[in-house]
């Protein structure tokens, strides 16, 4: 599942009054929560509200930044309901210790339920995540001696000080805001950036060096720490925990919420959750005929979903878009710095018989080729002679049958991709693997963030991810989403992420499918460029008019065999190659 | 033994019946891609027409059932144009959510129009059972399980060797590809809501007298129908199949021989350890992605 | 689609604000409230709108004696859904309208559990229909329960069987919900006095669509009686079916829920020479015949448990109101304490310090389908 959840405006909203506005919303919402009168149902409802908006922005992360589905949020949020609800009962904790607890409990096991199941994706996590529900519900309900079972908990206290309603309200309700907070600057932090990665495009992440798997954990654990946190608050809002309360029913009703409000921003989450716990309230005066208000509840969901693609929060920030002011264009004045690896050895990348089979296909048979640093070195062969299988494997994708490779000395033959990227080693893709809901910049950004670059701190990454940008001519474009660029410009922008990594070895899977001849030209003069500030580029290629323009090495394949290694112009001219490639009868034997 | 032999005829019985409504489920799948959360209301849906039609209408049997089967293409047509193909171009995600919609909105649309109360239905024989030795056999279980094996054996023969069927084939494997060889997408998607609303209609129709009829009679089996096609392997009617019996076979003697209580848990934890340790199900389904 | 996005907009909006609009409307004074918390919606909508009609039935009855301190009674009701976070919000909505003088809450005790800590808040009476036996010992003195709690039951089942049926070897089949737990246990804690054993104690969790295995255990535990504690009425019909299925054909004694008017037109011919424990048993008196005559008229089918004792409710909530000679909570509570042998359709009224109105149950015999009156087992209450 590599699609985008939700496009995001073209340009990111700038916000004009910032974290002061919207501490002063918070502050104002807590005051009327301490001061307004209220009656008990005004006040259910708005502690409902708040404690279970606190889930939905768990679901925001792993969902909205993180692309991954939940369908058990109702059992983390049950997980911190419970220890608010039995720690203080049963054993005599404090509420906060137990609220702390809960939250530990369900980052445990959303950790555990994502580490034994991210691997797989879509369908298969939310069956997971659906069983898992399941079997907590039952846990729940028949093992009495510690959950009191289908009777519940009972008379569950509050903290000292939040004793009543208004400030327990009021206690909710700086909680949901600050967690609000934490969840809306997490989209720009680097973690946010690398779920957003991983949402969009996982292979793509990985070749980036990020650690998709533990992304992809550290998201669902941080959603069901929020589940936790939201359940323990509900706890102690109504006094009351009892099984049925935390049902599959009730993780469904959590994930329409999420996805109603819009799942790109913790504002979408507020707005759903409010609004999945006001309609069926305020259809409460067609309760004369049994059902009819779910059913137009159910209605109302479906049409939302057809009308609002992005939620509700995503319709109306479309609208509001058209006011926003565009963003200055920052120009950045530093230039490129590309070490290529450094010093080091006269070989960046060695090769030692390296296999890939698949069953009994030999798409790569024990090749043997050596990448010398500075300049070009290109792998070339007809098609199906196993030039991108030899790439997948160089960069991880594929793990190799036999044979080892070796990147500035070190045998990266076992790794995954993103501790390759690490060691040192930049891709791109033959179809282009942008994020695309993410801006250029935030794409090159990724890619400067590369752990074991050079640069680290946040400062100097924009720097280099600026710089990187400009160096491929697109500067200007930076705060705009790729989805909108052309071909080209994408695979300037692919590129420029690569860059932007600072890498030994730069692997370039046939940069010039599908661009056009002034592309294609551009495209050569890029490569000259890069080539000149010494980071040593390998090239896979059709065409052999921009091999030969810039290659100084060139290595052929066929039948994934190496048939031919040296200087350009001996390989060139080289008897098999030619054959290879006007299909002789006797070479294809 | 005794004992044993009357849960394996359970076991059979109620997976046939998981099976039934995993199938609807798969088709779905196989053709958009999509769960179809609303799967189970399909059945619950066709139990009460034929409560309409056959016992408060007093119709003849075949001509309640066929009508009520009507209601069915009918239903899964309009689910079709209103839940799924306005969102075709969107992930799965807004679909589920959609289809959820949906069966809140369809589930208490009847309980808007008939009422709660549960309904009982006859079954189609007159004797409800009879003993084989030890063994009690539910002539109502006899029924579905037989009805299923036909189904089935319908269903290969109709994507295997017809002309329409591997147009469907076609259609579920690469829809880009089924348009450019001038097969009418739309219309083979339309076709299998409508199919699948009939089948889980039928399924409906057939587990009613055994379950009565009631308006959660539809999302209590299709829970278990999900997790039946994950066993199975998604995407596969023959696995939907096994996965259906495996799954009943495996709940109710968990529930004799470990615990009644968490006889709902079994399930689960089958799928659980199915999709940690076997994720491509018993026949297989690609899960990776290609570079 | 037809609709443009504009127009759902709108429509959207529109639909949002109209509900707040309206609703705000009603005079105020000229009646005396009482709220009710009951399902609309869910898997217990049915026997919702069969309490709903009991406590109309006795809504009609107080006001054509001249209603409450000369004013007409009136009911107001929201939907619990059946789910208790619905029930908090149901009851709290009802609550925050001040002149709502008492309730009726659920039926449910866990649903009870859940408004619990609510109802102590608002410090009204509240008449409620769950058995659970903690109810009426959480401390709270506005719960008053219209039917007698599951330690009566447990304890008429096993002293039914033991003495009336002479059978001591009890097979338990119970749900695992809040109610069947809580009768299992009942039941289990009354066995030794009556000189009988437990030969198997059978949990299962609602909404179970095969019972073989359950049955299965039943038949080879040996025993001489089953007593059940069942929730759902499908769930019974088909344990019954496969009960007599699979021939096990014991004595059988049920909770209230064996003679459920769902029950028997699910279960038929299953539930045949069946015992159960029924609160409400038409002919077990006569202020039951007249509940039952009059319920007939309105429903056209026989009444159950479900309805008398939300009629029994609201009879003695007004009763009480007019005793008092004024709505205030304090002074109805008192007066509520002083009821003595009301004859209500559920039984005779006689509350304890507690809450507990009703001491005992009907047994009651399925005859081919007929619910017929067996006898009345009552036990003397510590009235404070």
């Amino acid at each position: 599942m590599s699609t985008t959840i939700a496009a995001a405006a073209p340009v990111r909203p700038q916000l004009r009054w910032g974290v002061a506005g919207y501490a002063v919303l918070v502050v104002a919402a807590i005051a009327v929560a301490i001061m307004a009168p209220k009656t008990g149902y005004v006040l259910n409802i708005s502690l409902q509200a708040t404690t279970y908006a606190v889930a939905v922005l768990g679901l925001t992360v792993v969902l909205g930044l993180c692309g991954q589905i939940n369908l058990a949020q109702a059992a983390f949020f049950g997980l911190g309901a419970y220890a608010v609800g039995i720690g203080q009962t049963s054993w005599g904790l404090n509420f906060w210790v137990c609220l702390v607890l809960g939250m530990g409990l369900a980052a445990l096991f959303g950790a555990v339920l994502g580490a034994s199941t991210l691997r797989l994706g879509g369908h298969y996590l939310a069956m997971v995540t659906i069983s898992f529900q399941q079997i907590l519900t039952l846990v729940l309900i028949n093992w009495i001696p510690v959950t009191r079972g289908p009777d519940g908990v009972p008379s569950i206290p509050r903290p000292a000080m939040f004793t009543d309603g208004s400030s327990y309200l009021a206690l909710c309700i700086a909680v949901l805001a600050f967690a609000g907070y934490l969840v809306w600057r997490l989209r720009d932090t680097r973690l946010g950036r690398a779920m957003r990665a991983v949402r969009d495009n996982e292979l793509a992440a990985g070749v980036a060096g990020i650690d998709v798997y533990r992304t992809k954990v550290t998201a669902f654990a941080i959603s069901s720490i929020l589940g936790g946190l939201g359940g323990g608050l509900f706890a102690g809002g109504f006094a009351y925990v009892s099984p049925d309360q935390f049902s599959f029913a009730e993780s469904i009703v959590f994930l329409t919420m999420t996805l109603l409000g819009g799942v790109s921003s913790p504002i979408g989450a507020a707005i759903g959750t409010g609004l999945l716990i006001l309609i069926p309230e305020w259809l409460r005066f067609l309760k004369s005929v049994p059902g009819l208000y779910l059913a137009i509840y159910g209605a109302a969901v479906v049409l939302i979903v057809l009308f609002m693609p992005d939620g509700i929060w995503g319709f109306v920030r479309g609208h509001l878009d058209r006011f926003k002011r565009a963003a200055p264009i920052i120009t950045s004045t530093a230039a490129l710095q590309l070490a290529g690896g450094g010093a080091g050895t006269e070989t960046v990348l060695e090769v030692r018989r390296l296999s890939k089979h698949f069953g009994g296909l030999k798409a790569v048979d024990e090749v043997d080729f050596v990448v010398r640093r500075g300049g070009v070195h290109a792998l070339i062969g007809p098609n199906g002679s196993g030039k991108t299988t030899t790439l997948n494997v160089l960069s991880g994708l594929y793990r190799a049958t036999g044979g080892k490779i070796f990147l500035d000395g070190r045998d990266v033959t076992g790794l995954p991709p993103h501790a390759r990227t690490v060691a040192g080693l930049g891709r791109t893709f033959q179809n282009i693997r942008l994020w695309k809901s993410m801006t250029a910049l935030e794409n090159v950004t990724v890619g400067a963030e590369r752990p074991g670059s050079s640069v680290s701190d946040a400062d100097a990454v924009l720097a280099r991810a600026r710089a990187a940008l400009a160096f491929v001519g697109l500067e200007a474009r930076a705060d705009e989403v790729v989805a909108g660029f052309s071909y080209g410009h994408q695979r300037a922008v692919e590129i420029a992420r690569a860059l932007a990594g600072d890498p030994a070895l730069l692997l370039l899977d046939e940069p010039g499918a599908g661009l056009n001849s002034s592309e294609k030209v551009e495209l050569r003069d890029l490569l000259r460029r890069i080539s000149a500030r010494g980071l040593t580029i390998m090239i896979i290629d059709h065409d052999m008019t921009l091999v030969t323009e810039v290659a100084q090495h060139i290595t052929v394949l066929n039948f994934g065999r190496r048939i031919a290694d040296g200087t350009a112009a001996d390989v060139l001219a080289h008897p098999d190659v030619v054959a290879a490639y006007l299909g002789a009868p006797d070479a294809a034997a | 033994m005794d004992l044993a032999l009357q849960l394996l005829f359970t076991g059979i019985g109620i997976g046939s019946v998981y099976a039934l409504v995993a199938l609807g489920f798969v088709l779905i799948f196989r053709a958009t891609n999509v769960v179809n959360f609303a799967q189970g209301e399909f059945s619950m849906v066709a139990a009460f027409l034929m409560i309409v039609f056959s016992v408060k209408l007093e119709l003849p049997y075949w001509l309640a059932f066929l009508i009520s089967l009507g209601g069915m293409a009918l239903l899964g047509a309009l689910f079709n144009l209103a839940v799924y193909y306005p969102l075709r171009h969107r992930t799965y995600l807004p679909v589920i959510i959609s289809t959820i919609g949906a069966s809140i909105f369809i589930a208490n649309t009847v309980l808007a129009i008939h009422g709660p109360e549960p309904e009982v239905m006859s079954g189609w024989f007159e004797t409800p059972g009879f003993l084989v030795g030890p063994v009690y056999l539910d002539s109502q279980y006899l029924l579905i399980i037989a009805v299923t094996a036909a189904l089935v054996a319908l269903q290969y023969w109709f994507f295997e060797h017809t002309l329409l069927g591997k147009k469907l084939q076609a259609t579920s494997q690469d829809k880009e590809m089924a348009a450019l060889l001038g097969i009418p997408v739309a219309a083979m998607i339309m076709i299998t809501f409508v199919y699948s609303a009939v089948i889980g209609g039928i399924a409906g129709i057939l587990v009613a007298p055994v379950l009565f009829v009631s308006i959660s009679m539809g999302s209590t089996i299709a829970l278990k129908a999900f997790a039946a096609t994950i066993i199975g392997g998604f995407g596969d009617v023959t696995g939907a199949i096994i996965g259906g019996l495996a799954l009943g076979v495996i709940e109710t003697f968990g529930a004799a021989y470990i615990s009644v209580p968490y006889k709902d848990g079994f399930a689960f934890l089958v799928l659980v350890l199915f999709l940690v340790f076997r994720p491509q199900g018993i026949f297989g389904e690609r899960v990776a992605e290609k570079a | 689609m037809v609709v443009s996005r504009r127009v759902f907009t709108a429509g959207l909006a529109a639909g949002v604000a109209a509900p707040a609009l309206i609703g705000r409307a009603g005079a105020q004074g000229a009646t005396v409230k009482i709220g009710m918390v009951v399902p609309v919606t869910g898997a217990a909508a049915e026997s919702g709108s069969f309490a709903q009609t009991g406590a109309r039935i006795a809504l009609e009855q107080v006001n054509k004696a001249g209603g409450v301190l000369g004013k007409p009674l009136e009911l107001v009701t929201e939907d619990d859904q059946t789910t208790n976070p619905g029930a908090v919000l149901a009851f709290s909505k009802l609550a925050s309208q001040p002149d709502i003088v008492a309730f009726l809450g659920s039926i449910r005790s866990t649903q009870m559990h859940a408004m619990a800590p609510e109802m102590m808040k608002i410090g009204k009476p509240v008449g409620f229909g769950g058995t659970d036996p903690g109810l009426t010992k959480l401390g709270n003195p506005w719960l008053f329960r219209f039917r007698p709690n599951d330690s009566y039951s447990g304890k008429v089942i096993a002293q039914y069987g033991a003495q009336t049926l002479g059978k001591k070897k009890w097979a338990i089949v119970h749900s695992t919900d809040a109610f069947g737990t809580a009768g299992a246990k009942a039941l289990t804690e009354a066995l030794p006095d009556n000189g009988s054993t437990l030969a198997l104690d059978q949990g299962y969790a609602n909404q179970s669509q095969d019972f073989t295995p359950v049955v299965l255990a039943v038949r080879q535990s040996g025993a001489e009686i089953l007593g059940t504690y069942f929730t759902f009425e499908t769930d019974l019909g088909i344990f019954a079916r496969q009960l007599r299925q699979l021939g096990v054909t014991v004595p059988w004694v049920g909770s209230p829920s064996i003679v459920n008017l769902s029950a028997l037109k699910l279960a038929g011919p299953a539930l045949f020479n069946t015992f159960g424990v029924a609160d409400y048993a038409e002919d077990s008196s006569d202020a039951s015949k007249t509940f039952a005559k009059a319920y007939r008229e309105v429903r056209k089918v026989a009444p159950d448990n479900q309805s008398s004792w939300t009629y029994d409710a609201v009879t003695v909530l007004a009763m009480a109101m007019n005793k008092a000679g004024t709505t205030e909570p304090g002074k109805v509570r008192d007066a509520m304490l002083t009821i003595r042998g009301h004859k209500g359709a559920e039984g005779e009224y006689n509350f304890d310090r507690n809450g507990d109105g009703l001491h005992g149950y009907n047994i009651v015999k399925n005859e081919k389908g007929d619910i017929k009156f067996d006898k009345r087992i009552d036990f003397t209450p510590q009235l404070g």
